[in-house]
């Protein structure tokens, strides 16, 4: 038992420490980017510094979300919940709100065209299981 | 002690021993050396003995809190090699029972300069002693062994009193403690107590204050006039002066009165209340209002009010023109109404349950003005322009009629008395005003228009007040007296009644 808990624990370190190389990478491209742009150069310890501090952050982002969607009673993450996390950063949360609303669009898009789709099919069902209806009649 | 040497035919050794044997009993964790120590007491028992109880016991009483965790220290070390009575623990004895004289740190920590410290140069006689002991101190090899702790602490204790001497007064000692004879480092360490008399002036100051008080002169006018600058700018106005401060009593008493009256409605009519407050209040309160505030606060007001007029005039359309001084009305609720949402959403937190102050030291540990901020929500909250906290202002104001107008003028004319608000006033606006609003959210976020318990306890499991570890009902009960937490804390009690009702 205890074997299996820490073969699971060292598991979960080894998924962390991909997670963290991951995120190291990304802000490390991200950095380079920037560099490049403002003609500043990056020390190591900086990316290092910042990778660290955003895995960390983004713990405590999941820790809230939960905690947000708790509060609301309910048992799934919501972008009500994200907005709330994102709601000290003026820019960020018009941001994620714009987004949030292209996405609540597309989707609305999206199931109007499954509704048109599926009418259609009905009809075609129908239309076909007449057909066979028929066909078995005959 | 020092008087006792002449009484007593006897030697320090034995002296010491008759320490060490009225001494012995405390130890709690050596049973058998307390057996044997109760058996010698009985036969070596005098009256000078009894009377070395008696005075023993009396100045470990008489020394400080300090001293008890030193004999704490002590006892430990002692309870280590108790077993035999060796001259170790007679000599710790002594240093336990040094006399008034000894110069003890105020708060300083155990470790530094209890073993040298005590020996006093008052007592050289029994110092004397002591330096006769080391002979057979170093002569038994075996308490050497599980004594090496002691000596070790003694040492390390040795070496930051002597850095402390060093820095002090450029004493040379460094030397001494390398050495790894216990003899010598005791004789240094009576060299050094010699000098001890000059530490605590220096060490006023323990570890615990390494900086200096005042690390730099803020200037709080040009912190004030860049916060007014800027705070022109976004849509959420940041008041930066503390309205309640700047209110003369004699403005603010009338529309305490007038406010009163307003309470009884509740609900849904928001606007008219608002606007039948202000048409009640402005009368009176304008006109004290305006001349006696101070020039720069009219001038930050009016731009400041400027972003909210449309807010507030929309709603408080019965309220008739002076819109000249209107704006500036309309300003100062606004602003007070700022101060009071802190007290009113946490009394609001808990309308539900008991007194709404039993509410108030909830937040107080973070909210250092809510005292004040209740005392304007109290006699604000109907009288509150609208806004979209009104919300649970109103729910509030059923409750707060309970607190008698009295009291809140007696409060109030203690704000009022000083002019100015206090340096750091704005900073603190500024975090009032973000928690209200994360409580203003939470609230909204699940769906309702009063905030409740649970928001301010989401808002202080965000703030790592609470946490997976440390529940709501753990901090009530470490920090709140014990009413409140009669009151907030689910108890049941005979016949099936739980109180409060959950």
């Amino acid at each position: 038992m205890e074997e299996e808990a820490e073969a699971e624990e060292q598991q979960r370190f080894s998924y962390q420490q991909r997670l963290k190389a991951a995120v190291h990478y990304t802000v490390g491209c991200l950095c380079e980017e920037v560099a490049l742009d403002k003609e500043m150069q990056f020390s190591k310890q900086t990316i290092a510094a910042i990778s660290e501090l955003t895995f960390r952050q983004c713990e405590n982002f999941a820790k809230d979300l939960e905690m947000f969607a708790r509060h609301a009673r309910r048992t799934t993450i919501n972008t009500e919940d994200v907005k709330l996390l994102a709601r000290r950063s003026n820019s960020l949360l018009k941001y994620i709100t714009d987004k949030s609303e292209e996405i609540a669009q597309t989707n609305l898009e999206r199931k109007a065209r499954k509704k048109k789709k599926s009418e259609n099919g009905n009809h075609n069902s129908r239309e076909l299981a007449e057909a066979g209806v028929v066909e078995s009649e005959k | 002690m020092a008087d006792r040497n002449p009484d007593s035919d006897s030697t320090p050794r034995t002296l010491l021993r008759r320490v060490l044997d009225t001494t012995d009993p405390r130890t709690p964790r050596r049973p058998r050396s307390a057996r044997a120590g109760a058996q010698r007491r009985t036969l070596l028992e005098t009256a000078s003995s009894r009377r070395l109880n008696s005075q023993t016991k009396m100045t470990t009483r008489r020394h400080s809190h300090g001293d008890r965790s030193i004999s704490g220290s002590a006892y430990v070390q002692a309870s280590g090699h108790l077993e035999e009575q060796t001259p170790r623990t007679l000599l710790k004895n002594i240093l336990l029972t040094a006399p008034e004289s000894s110069i003890l740190m105020p708060k300083s920590v155990v470790k530094p300069v209890p073993a040298p410290q005590v020996v006093q140069p008052s007592r050289r006689e029994s110092s004397l002693g002591s330096l006769e002991l080391q002979l057979p101190e170093l002569e038994l090899p075996m308490t050497l062994a599980p004594g090496l702790l002691a000596p070790g602490r003694r040492k390390q204790r040795l070496r930051l009193s002597m850095f402390q001497q060093g820095v002090d007064q450029g004493l040379p000692l460094s030397q001494e403690p390398q050495r790894n004879a216990d003899a010598s480092s005791l004789t240094s360490s009576l060299n050094l107590t010699f000098a001890t008399p000059l530490q605590p002036q220096s060490v006023q100051r323990p570890g615990l204050a390494r900086r200096p008080p005042a690390r730099r002169a803020v200037d709080v006018g040009a912190f004030l006039q860049d916060l007014r600058d800027t705070s022109l700018a976004p849509p959420n106005v940041v008041l930066e002066d503390t309205q309640p401060f700047s209110q003369p009593t004699v403005g603010y008493s009338p529309r305490v009165y007038r406010s009163l009256p307003c309470m009884p409605h509740t609900g849904a009519e928001d606007t008219e209340l608002a606007a039948g407050c202000k048409a009640q209040s402005s009368g009176p309160g304008m006109q004290t209002n305006s001349p006696e505030k101070p020039a720069q606060f009219l001038a930050g007001e009016a731009e400041e009010v400027d972003a909210f007029a449309p807010d507030f005039l929309s709603t408080s359309s019965g309220v008739s023109g002076e819109d000249g001084v209107e704006p500036l009305q309309d300003g100062v609720e606004e602003a007070e109404k700022r101060m009071e949402d802190e007290g009113v959403s946490e009394m609001e937190a808990t309308g539900a349950q008991g007194p709404s102050r039993a509410e108030e030291p909830k937040g107080h540990t973070e909210v250092t003005e809510a005292e004040e901020s209740q005392g304007t929500a109290e006699a604000k909250g109907p009288g509150a322009s609208s806004g979209d906290e009104d919300a649970f202002d109103r729910a509030a104001s059923p409750e707060l009629v309970s607190s008698t107008p009295e009291s809140l003028q007696a409060r109030r004319h203690h704000q009022f008395l000083e002019p100015d608000p206090p340096p750091g006033a704005a900073v603190l606006d500024k975090y009032f005003q973000h928690l209200c609003d994360d409580l203003e959210v939470f609230a909204a976020h699940a769906g309702r228009k009063t905030v409740k318990p649970e928001d301010v306890e989401l808002l202080m499991r965000r703030q790592g007040l609470v946490t997976d570890q440390v529940s709501l009902h753990v901090l009530v009960e470490r920090y709140l007296p014990l009413e409140y937490r009669q009151l907030l804390i689910p108890c049941a009690s005979s016949g099936n009644s739980v109180f409060p009702a959950q």
